[in-house]
């Protein structure tokens, strides 16, 4: 493959990537907000 | 559309995820749905949510079904950098604003929108042109997106477009109606779970599917020296200069924003914009890519219409299981914006109408304010429900309002900032902006000879205007004003005699140039300067009784641990309470 091959294959590849670690971090953020929500008795939101 | 050989789902199938999708949203809803909800957090949920879930929130809300659709048929369109131009200037839009969000929570901690802030700092008629402004632009939004699922549900099963909207509208209306924005942001955080985790699977697999990155050499012929070029100038003038200039207009134009600068806790806007930010562009440009794969495979949507490429391009590459979730995907994005603007509109109602100009802050009740925020999104649904029927051209309307919300930015910032700025000032400058920008849009006047040149001069006081402000909320005055001239200097040349041409971005960059111009020369010569400490009192809950029932409940429940956070909120309740401060003013400050 030639180097503009990898390269637009990176580039269209990485948004999904960049997508996946953007859900972790909320995911992350979420669960542990829900978990003090919880132990707190407090709403959520 | 509607034809035997583009069915992909049965009628039970589709069936199944609209209540496998409306039925888990309405589940979440009922878990946090309380017997008698509180007003202020109908519109806000307290001001003190965390950075996940408004992340989450403010991700879900910018991503609806256009932004997909259009970031494809931008690479489609424009090649390789096509969907930068579209997916990353509508990424900014929620960087940008975060500065001035930190600005707008000091003066107005406890506020439900900056149109009700706008009535704190100068009165009635600069607060009805914002609120007026945001009603307008989600009303289309809503009706945008239910049309996106009409046109998706009648594309992918044997349902009709009329019959999709109904399910979208009834779905949406059904999880947020009682709770409000408390629904709408804690149903985002699982919306857009769905979305992103789709968008991560579904890219790479159409990817590889269609036969990538073999098709991008196979399939090079298939583009224009210009579609191949990632610098390519047609891109930037079609697609990515006319997003530039609507970057702070979205964002102070939309209250769907608005409500989550207010909502978030106010040490976390920082995160939560700049998360969100990343969230949007990675998202919506990786969506976009498809566009461009549909380029180099030199794929031809049904009837030449670019709304099809997205939906036709899963329905080729995608096994049933993938589709499934890219419908997900899709009802989720124009669900989760649906939701946000019947929370927008209704806090709008709620808060600017009832809260501000019919009851007065005093004497509004909170449990008419409840009834008069579910009344508003049960009548805005009906009419996006009845102006979708009309599929009008959605985006064809959407950068018209942006572009009037450009008339709006400046007199806007500056009244946060900028003491000497009157109420006379703001409403003079933004009536002086539309009457300018309409005759330039649609050329209602022939833009030739001194006319034109004009027209181009104002053009390069508007591009400087918007890096001016662009750069102020990061790094100051100072730099704001070296950023503006540098802008004004540097972009002469080059739009001087040729962008009049360009009537839709001319229009846009006048508006915010007059609006700037005619608000700047009224004020500064005011010696009177606004004291910024008054918004805070003028501000504040509606509901206040149970805000404190519910902050002693909640300290007289919580561990030790949680002390300090109810304790804040027992401390904040006397502040937000205006005493003589709230009530009538003088109209012009």
């Amino acid at each position: 493959m030639s180097a503009g091959i990898i390269a637009l294959t990176a580039y269209t590849l990485v948004w999904p990537v960049l997508v996946a670690i953007v859900m972790i971090v909320i995911g992350r953020a979420f669960v542990q907000e829900w978990k003090e929500a919880r132990d707190e008795g407090i709403d959520l939101v | 559309m509607n034809d035997s050989s583009a069915v992909q789902f049965g009628a039970v199938t589709v069936v199944l995820l609209l209540v496998l999708f409306y039925g888990g949203t309405y589940a979440i809803s009922r878990g946090i749905r309380k017997k008698n909800e509180n007003a202020d957090e109908y519109m806000t949920a307290g001001n003190k949510i965390g950075f996940g879930i408004s992340a989450a929130s403010m991700t879900a809300t910018w991503i609806w079904a256009s932004s997909m659709y259009a970031s494809a048929a931008s690479g489609y369109e424009y090649g390789i950098s096509g969907p930068i131009h579209y997916g990353l200037w509508g990424a900014l839009m929620i960087l940008f604003i975060y500065p001035f969000g930190k600005r707008i929570r000091s003066v107005a901690p406890k506020a439900h929108s900056i149109a009700e802030v706008m009535h704190a700092r100068h009165g009635r008629s600069s607060q009805l042109m914002l609120a007026g402004s945001n009603v307008v632009g989600s009303v289309i939004s809503l009706m945008s997106n239910f049309i996106a699922g009409g046109v998706l549900i009648s594309m992918l099963s044997p349902f009709n477009f009329i019959q999709g909207v109904l399910a979208v509208a009834a779905g949406v209306l059904l999880y947020t109606l009682w709770s409000g924005f408390r629904a709408s942001v804690l149903t985002d955080f699982i919306q857009v779970m769905a979305m992103l985790g789709a968008v991560a699977i579904i890219v790479p697999f159409i990817f590889f599917a269609a036969g990538f990155p073999a098709a991008f050499e196979t399939g090079s012929a298939n583009l224009t020296p210009a579609q191949g070029n990632f610098f390519s100038s047609e891109a930037f003038l079609g697609q990515g200069a006319p997003y530039i200039a609507a970057v702070l207009a979205y964002a102070i134009g939309n209250q769907t924003i608005a409500q989550r600068l207010f909502a978030v806790r106010e040490d976390l806007i920082k995160p939560t914009f700049i998360t969100a930010t990343v969230g949007y562009g990675a998202m919506v440009i990786g969506v976009g890519m498809i566009g461009v794969l549909a380029l180099y495979l030199g794929f031809e949507p049904t009837n030449g219409d670019v709304n099809n490429i997205i939906p036709e391009m899963a329905a080729s590459y995608l096994p049933g299981i993938l589709l499934a979730l890219f419908f997900v995907m899709i009802i989720g994005a124009l669900s989760s914006t649906a939701d946000s603007d019947l929370a927008a509109l209704s806090s709008i109602m709620m808060a600017d109408i009832y809260g501000q100009n019919v009851a007065g802050k005093e004497k509004a009740n909170p449990k008419t304010m409840l009834f008069i925020g579910r009344l508003t999104m049960v009548l805005a649904s009906a009419v996006a429900v009845a102006f979708a029927s009309l599929q009008l051209n959605i985006l064809d309307l959407l950068v018209f309002v942006g572009a009037l919300w450009g008339a709006l930015v400046f007199p806007v910032l500056a009244s946060f900032y900028w003491g000497k700025v009157t109420n006379k000032a703001f409403t003079t400058a933004v009536i002086a902006a539309l009457v300018i920008f309409i005759p330039v849009r649609f050329e209602l006047i022939p833009l030739v000879g001194p006319v034109g040149i004009l027209v181009d001069i104002l053009s390069a006081v508007g591009i400087a205007v918007i890096l001016g402000l662009m750069s102020f909320g990061f790094f100051g005055l100072r730099v704001a004003k070296i950023v503006a001239a540098a802008a004004f200097l540097l972009s002469a040349p080059f739009v001087i005699g040729f962008l009049h041409d360009y009537a839709t971005l001319s229009a846009s960059l006048v508006a915010y140039a007059v609006s700037t111009l005619v608000c700047y020369f009224m004020s500064f010569r005011q010696k009177d300067d606004f004291d910024f400490s008054l918004i805070r009192k003028r501000t504040g809950d509606f509901d206040e009784a149970e805000d404190e029932e519910t902050a002693v409940a909640e300290a007289s429940v919580a561990p030790r641990g949680a002390a300090g956070r109810t304790a804040v909120a027992i401390d904040d309740a006397p502040q937000s309470r205006g005493g003589s401060a709230t009530g009538p003013k003088k109209e012009d400050n």
